[in-house]
């Protein structure tokens, strides 16, 4: 294929996919994920890690996220990721700070970034996920 | 030599396969889909034809190198040999089965392959989800055997276009299961199901691409259940929608993980399986698979009735 072919080819192949995207927002597919009992939130964090078992979770009151924490003090934090949720569980590298009434988690991981959730016991949460710095450092 | 490229004629029924599933999707299960997973998985489907033309063409020259010392000579007009051309698609999807299954469990490999199963979504659009950066692994050296054997680069590439275009339907939701003979021989929507499950239950299982034979032979073949929903992706979820994160993650973690280890172990985290770590500290499927497992047994030997309860309950005379 010639190079002005090989082009014309990748602009029509280009507007193809956002044409294609465009009709997916369009036809209203995907779906806004909510959690609505700390249940779900369970089965999330055991599809996040398989066997997480949470003995203490805090729903966002808005059901766009949550904290858990297992028997073993591991803390996890839940966020929306398109229809699904993902999640990750928290080592020294993340923090917590309060903002504007909500708790904002630093994940520590760039790309994963940053979560805000409305929790009641924030500051409890805030300051375990901190804590987990001090291990890392002690 | 026939200039002939099988995938390039399908792209117009990809696109109308997509847009016919999203039709069903709206109807039926809205879920199905998320625009912007979409629009990366179609994103990644482009930059993957562009990579094949920029790095391609060292693989090129490779097999055009080892046509040279071929041991069974098909003559100048190996196209027009017939009977090549189904034995040389039986043996470049077996081929296929063990550059699959390595990219499950070379680490390596698995950085360049991680990206196809990327997508917390399983749709048509996800097939579309194809890797940049294979040519940057040793993927092509398992063509090499069936070139030796004779069969022409050429061939063996129109063979593998027609392997990518089967593999396309079988991404979807849409089809529950299809009848028994052809679920007994062929590659089908619920065993590829399987294969892109992050159930421990179902990780690293049916390598497959158009015959589910060679997982029957090579004991990686999981049936589908109807138990237990599936969900999709890595087992570490991006949580991302970021294209370039999308392609290069695992590289950037192999690569930063190499640079960190000790001296003896750096190339175990280039070779060994996805997951592994000289401290043991992440998890790689088998061991995901065992603690599952694990829990299994515990639960049943919890639910296994005493069977001299009578005996228990009896006080001693």
């Amino acid at each position: 294929m010639e190079l002005n072919t090989e082009l014309l080819v990748f602009a029509g192949s280009l507007a193809a996919i956002f044409l294609l995207a465009g009709l997916a927002r369009g036809l209203r597919l995907g779906r806004d994920p909510v959690l609505a009992s700390e249940a779900e939130a369970a089965r999330w964090a055991g599809e996040v890690h398989d066997g997480f078992l949470p003995s203490r979770t805090a729903l966002d009151a808005d059901g766009k996220g949550a904290l858990l924490e297992d028997a073993s003090g591991r803390l996890m934090v839940l966020k929306p990721h398109g229809g699904h949720f993902a999640g990750r569980i928290l080592d020294g590298t993340a923090r917590a700070e309060d903002a504007q009434g909500k708790l904002q988690i630093i994940s520590g991981e760039r790309r994963f970034g940053t979560v805000t959730l409305q929790l009641e016991n924030a500051q409890d949460w805030a300051s375990a996920i901190n804590a987990l710095r001090d291990t890392c450092d002690a | 030599m026939p200039d002939f490229s099988p995938t390039q004629y399908a792209v117009p029924f990809f696109v109308v396969a997509v847009l016919a599933e999203m039709i069903w999707a709206r109807f039926k299960a809205r879920e199905a889909y998320e625009p912007k997973d979409t629009l990366i998985s179609l994103a990644f489907g482009l930059g993957s034809t562009v990579a094949g033309g920029l790095l391609g063409g060292f693989a090129a020259f490779v097999f055009l190198e080892a046509y040279q010392y071929r041991v069974f000579d098909l003559g100048p007009e190996w196209w027009a040999v017939w009977w090549a051309w189904p034995l040389c698609f039986v043996l470049d999807d077996l081929k296929y089965y063990w550059v699959h299954r390595a990219g499950h469990r070379i680490r390596w490999m698995w950085a360049a392959h991680v990206n196809h199963h990327s997508s917390q979504h399983y749709n048509l659009s996800t097939a579309l989800r194809q890797s940049w950066t294979g040519s940057l692994t040793f993927g092509m050296l398992f063509a090499v055997p069936l070139i030796l054997l004779g069969f022409h680069p050429a061939m063996i590439a129109i063979a593998g276009g027609f392997n990518l275009i089967y593999q396309f339907w079988i991404h979807t939701e849409a089809i529950d299961r299809m009848p028994r003979w052809f679920e007994a021989v062929m590659n089908t929507p619920s065993h590829h199901r399987v294969h892109h499950a992050t159930n421990p239950r179902y990780l690293d299982r049916n390598y497959a691409g158009v015959f589910i034979i060679w997982d029957k032979m090579f004991g990686t073949f999981e049936a589908e259940t109807d138990e237990e929903t599936i969900r999709y992706g890595i087992i570490k979820q991006l949580g991302s929608f970021n294209l370039l994160w999308a392609v290069f993650h695992e590289w950037i973690g192999m690569l930063s993980d190499i640079a960190r280890a000790p001296w003896q172990h750096k190339l175990s985290y280039l070779l060994r399986e996805p997951g592994w770590t000289h401290d043991n500290s992440r998890d790689t499927s088998d061991t995901i698979r065992a603690r599952w497992l694990a829990r299994q047994d515990s639960a049943a030997s919890n639910s296994v009735p005493d069977k001299n309860a009578i005996a228990k309950s009896a006080k001693p005379a």
